[in-house]
């Protein structure tokens, strides 16, 4: 008996064909060419290493001495268009094209002040927003609550058709997390999407109990009264980019493919959450033989990759100006390279922006590494993460200010990362 | 919000009714159906308690019994911990193996408490069994763990900072003098020990000392164990910040070098925050996700005492929790959603769902329901990273995290195959439920309202209202009203069990009763 091929046709561990039958994809013909921003938010989990992401060419020697087991040789890093001080990982070839044409830009150095270590922390500092005080709500999920008022009540309408947010993935998100309810739908991308039956227990929160099945049946509600546009902007006809790789070989491609064909759809969902696992990089970050190969150069590569096949996807559609996409990490990783091929914890990182909304080219400058590097040191703040969020709620969003203070608990500088 | 009516570690005197022994059980056990109540039915509640806090006996590794595999070292029918390594392809079918094996383990428990708190522990100290990549090493992490589940929290901790499966998992084995890796340091702290909140001021100079301390341990493949090699260590002295009382280790050299580590986790478990963390975390387990002040000052702390006292032992912490007058507080009743291995093996075992006796079929099962609990987001033995899985350190949330619509669906779909005529295919033998016979085991199954308060209190740890009672009703007596309609189908039953047709009559209307019964939200709690 071949217990691999059972596995693999377990109608509930395969990836099922979407909702056979059920479909009537007139719906989304009439729905109204959708003009909306949409946000996808790209995490990278486990700290990426920002140093041998977006590589500051000044000084490289310093680096070299610095991690001298994990630096890229000077011949290999890519070239950009309109600067030599910096460049690109060998990996990262589709966002160098990407950047050539005008449509990638890099916030050096974000972070804040008062670093924490802890991946779990740390994780939450980005997604909650705010770093010394612990909330239990999402940055997004404070600013979507001030657009989508009183949800779920009265959602969907005709304003609003479409969930206020997505993540892709089998689990919700912080990020997504309200006061009392997750504004997200989670779509999983090996069983799609299936609205579940619901039996309400009493309206009653006396037992702990209570509060909990109340809760479970509102994130049930939720999703049925966004089962039947969500299940028919899944079976969207639409011929993805070619150059996907295969399904299961690079998650966030896979994930993103679904992103794309809800836009695709006319889905006027704002936001979208999707990750890509494993940038903890304490150990075999390089190859030893190798510094362009290893566990690091892997995943930059399923990042390029995917990024780029989405952004083939988006013009295909012809939605360059309505989509921006932004990756975050928990943390950078510290200047020295440790002795397991790997680097530790560290402080601030490069984001990277991509779409046509945004002004192309590096904001910032390079980060400093210090003639000595000892194991204490950190690369140094230059924008607080607060202000990546401030710009793109102001110039992508179109949030007003009050709103904005009041999501962030503050005001921020604002960076000149959009058109 | 609930309002809670004893925050006393005195032992619970009221009346020891069955639904409060129910309780005990939903939380200890994975699934409680006839066998367990009848059981411990008889019992009092201390009784109960020696039987659950009685660790479950040594049991025999894991052998080779995958028929597809050639594992030129390791004959069918042989164990292979003790093996060498041979390469990453058989090693990663070990691994599976094991995992599976010990999804077993679970399935076949007895009635203790142990395979509970080994999934605690597993979750508290885990590894990822798809980095550390040696299967040996796997199983000797497991077996530690199984050890010291129902043993001592500092012991465990000490054993596994030098376990070779955590070394490989959280770098400690390149934690060196030249280039100290703090990888382990700092999550023993912030995760298996001290906990990081407002009162755990420990500094990031902690951390980077107690890496010095643990320098110079590293696995040994050879031989499946961990050693000391004073070379790597750092033998000058560690100063720690004042949340450690400014306490110096002093560096050691040779041999003795490694006693440091044993002096560190003393220093860590002298903190009263060390017993708080294990006390908190293993509440949430048992009792509530939520804690308020008054639980903090009036639980927490005098278990966390407790714990001291005892010198970390953790079942005279268990007991006084599981037998207190807090712990069968009315409020806290099914406000736990079940994990995926409460749910699936919950299951399995509450509908007395029988696995296939022929040891590879039923192999092939134990491989499928561990990919089914996976699937539902727990992957036993690689938990989504060190902190273990969100539904247990994830505010607000806590176990709501494992119900999504995605979740929720795939439950359901598991149960509805359970509960239907072919049953749920594992990996090519089928299991299902044998409702007449579970209905058999109820107390005068013909009277249709007995019948369904019994299920009610067997099935859901809360209760539901008249009308959701009626809409089963009427589902036993097929939209009827009169409840003779079902006692006569009961009964035809029961007089001529071969008869294909009066069977039928009752299956259907069962298999619909249950459908309903496990589909609604209560049937997700414990």
């Amino acid at each position: 008996m071949n217990r691999r091929s059972f596995i693999r046709n377990s109608a509930i561990t395969a990836a099922v064909p979407l909702f056979l039958g059920a479909l009537s994809a007139c719906n989304f013909h009439t729905r109204r060419r959708p003009q909306n921003k949409i946000l996808i938010l790209i995490q990278l989990i486990g700290g990426n290493d920002g140093l041998n992401t977006l590589i500051p060419l000044d000084n490289y020697e310093r680096i070299t001495k610095a991690r001298p087991s994990l630096y890229i040789p000077e011949r290999k890093i890519l070239s950009i268009k309109g600067t030599n001080s910096a460049g690109l990982h060998p990996s990262l070839e589709g966002i160098k094209d990407m950047y050539d044409n005008d449509l990638v830009t890099f916030v050096q150095g974000v972070g804040y002040s008062n670093l924490v270590l802890s991946h779990f922390r740390s994780q939450d500092i980005w997604l909650t927003g705010a770093d010394t005080k612990i909330l239990s709500t999402g940055w997004m999920a404070r600013f979507l609550e001030t657009r989508y008022k009183n949800y779920p009540q009265g959602f969907p309408n005709q304003k609003y058709p479409d969930p206020p947010a997505i993540k892709i993935g089998d689990t919700g998100t912080f990020l997504f997390q309200g006061e009392t309810i997750d504004m997200s739908v989670i779509i999983n991308p090996s069983t799609g999407f299936q609205a579940p039956e619901v039996d309400l227990p009493a309206d009653d929160e006396s037992t702990f109990a209570a509060i909990e099945m109340k809760s479970i049946s509102e994130v049930l509600l939720q999703t049925q009264h966004y089962s039947q546009t969500l299940k028919n902007a899944l079976n969207t006809t639409f011929q993805h980019s070619k150059s996907y790789p295969k399904e299961g070989e690079n998650s966030l491609a896979d994930q993103l493919k679904i992103v794309s064909k809800l836009i695709k759809s006319g889905s006027q969902t704002p936001v979208y959450l999707v990750d890509l696992k494993g940038f903890d990089t304490h150990q075999g970050q390089v190859d030893p033989s190798d510094s362009t190969k290893g566990a690091h150069a892997d995943l930059l590569k399923k990042l390029s990759q995917a990024v780029s096949c989405f952004w083939e996807d988006i013009t295909a559609m012809g939605r360059e100006d309505d989509v921006v996409g932004m990756t975050f990490s928990e943390f950078g990783r510290r200047i020295m390279s440790n002795a397991s091929m790997g680097t530790d914890h560290g402080s601030s990182q490069p984001i990277l922006f991509f779409g046509r909304g945004i002004n192309a080219g590096i904001i910032g400058v390079n980060p400093v590494i210090p003639e000595h590097v000892t194991v204490q040191d950190n690369l140094s703040l230059q924008y607080d993460y607060r202000s990546v969020y401030s710009s793109v709620l102001k110039n992508w969003l179109d949030a007003e200010p009050t709103v904005i203070s009041d999501v962030l608990l503050g005001s921020y500088q604002e960076i000149k990362i959009f058109k | 919000m609930p309002v809670i009516s004893s925050y006393s570690l005195a032992p619970y005197s009221g009346k020891w009714e069955t639904d409060d022994l129910l309780h005990l059980l939903r939380r200890t056990l994975f699934g409680v159906g006839h066998k367990e109540l009848e059981f411990f039915r008889k019992k009092k509640l201390s009784q109960c308690l020696d039987v659950l806090l009685t660790p479950t006996t040594a049991l025999k590794p894991p052998v080779q019994e995958d028929p597809d595999l050639t594992d030129p070292l390791v004959p069918i029918g042989t164990e292979w911990i003790e093996a060498p390594f041979e390469n990453e392809m058989i090693d990663s079918k070990r691994s599976e193996a094991l995992r599976s094996w010990w999804v077993s383990r679970i399935i076949g428990r007895d009635f203790s408490l142990t395979e509970k708190m080994i999934l605690f522990w597993h979750n508290h100290f885990p590894i990822e069994m798809n980095i550390v990549k040696d299967a040996r090493y796997d199983y000797a992490y497991y077996a530690m763990l199984r050890t010291h589940a129902l043993g001592n929290f500092k012991k465990l901790i000490r054993e596994g900072t030098a376990n070779p499966a955590m070394l490989v998992y959280l770098n400690g084995n390149s934690n060196k003098k030249a280039a100290p890796n703090e990888n382990y340091s700092r999550e023993l702290m912030e995760l298996f020990t001290i906990g990081k909140g407002a009162e755990t001021r420990y500094s990031e100079d902690d951390v980077k000392a107690a890496a010095r301390v643990l320098t110079g341990w590293k696995d040994n493949k050879q031989d499946i164990r961990s050693e000391f090699d004073p070379l790597l260590h750092d033998s000058g002295d560690k100063h720690f910040s004042p949340f450690f009382e400014n306490r110096v280790i002093r560096g050691r050299q040779g041999a003795d070098g490694a006693g440091e580590t044993d002096e560190l986790i003393e220093m860590i478990f002298q903190r009263t925050a060390t017993a708080e963390f294990f006390c908190k975390n293993i509440y949430r387990w048992l009792v509530c996700a939520q804690m308020d002040e008054q639980t903090e000052r009036n639980i927490i702390k005098p278990l966390a005492q407790i714990l001291i006292a005892n010198n970390y032992e953790v079942v005279p912490v268990l007991r006084i929790l599981l037998q207190s007058e807090h712990f069968y507080d009315k409020a806290f009743r099914g406000c736990i959603e079940k994990s995926p291995v409460d749910f699936l093996v919950g299951v399995i075992q509450q509908f007395g769902v029988t696995l296939p006796s022929d040891i590879s079929e039923n192999l092939l099962c134990s491989v499928i329901i561990h990919d089914f609990i996976g699937g539902l987001s727990m992957i036993i033995g690689n938990p989504p990273s060190v902190a273990g899985w969100p539904a247990y350190y994830q505010a607000p949330k806590y176990h709501r995290w494992w119900i999504n619509p995605s979740s929720l669906s795939v439950r359901m779909e598991l149960v509805n195959n359970l509960n239907s005529s072919v049953g749920l295919k594992c990996n090519g033998p089928y299991i299902k439920f044998d409702l007449t016979m579970f209905v058999k085991q109820f107390k005068d199954p013909e009277n249709v309202d007995l019948l369904i308060d019994h299920c009610v209190e067997l099935l859901y740890a809360v209760r539901i209202s008249d009308a959701a009672k009626n809409k089963l009703k009427s589902i036993l007596l097929s939209g009827q009203v009169a409840n003779h309609y079902w006692a006569d189908a009961w009964q035809k039953y029961i007089a001529t069990p071969t008869d294909e047709e009066a069977k039928n009559i009752v299956e259907t209307r069962l298999r619909a009763f249950f459908k309903r019964m496990t589909n609604m939200v209560q049937y997700q709690m414990i």
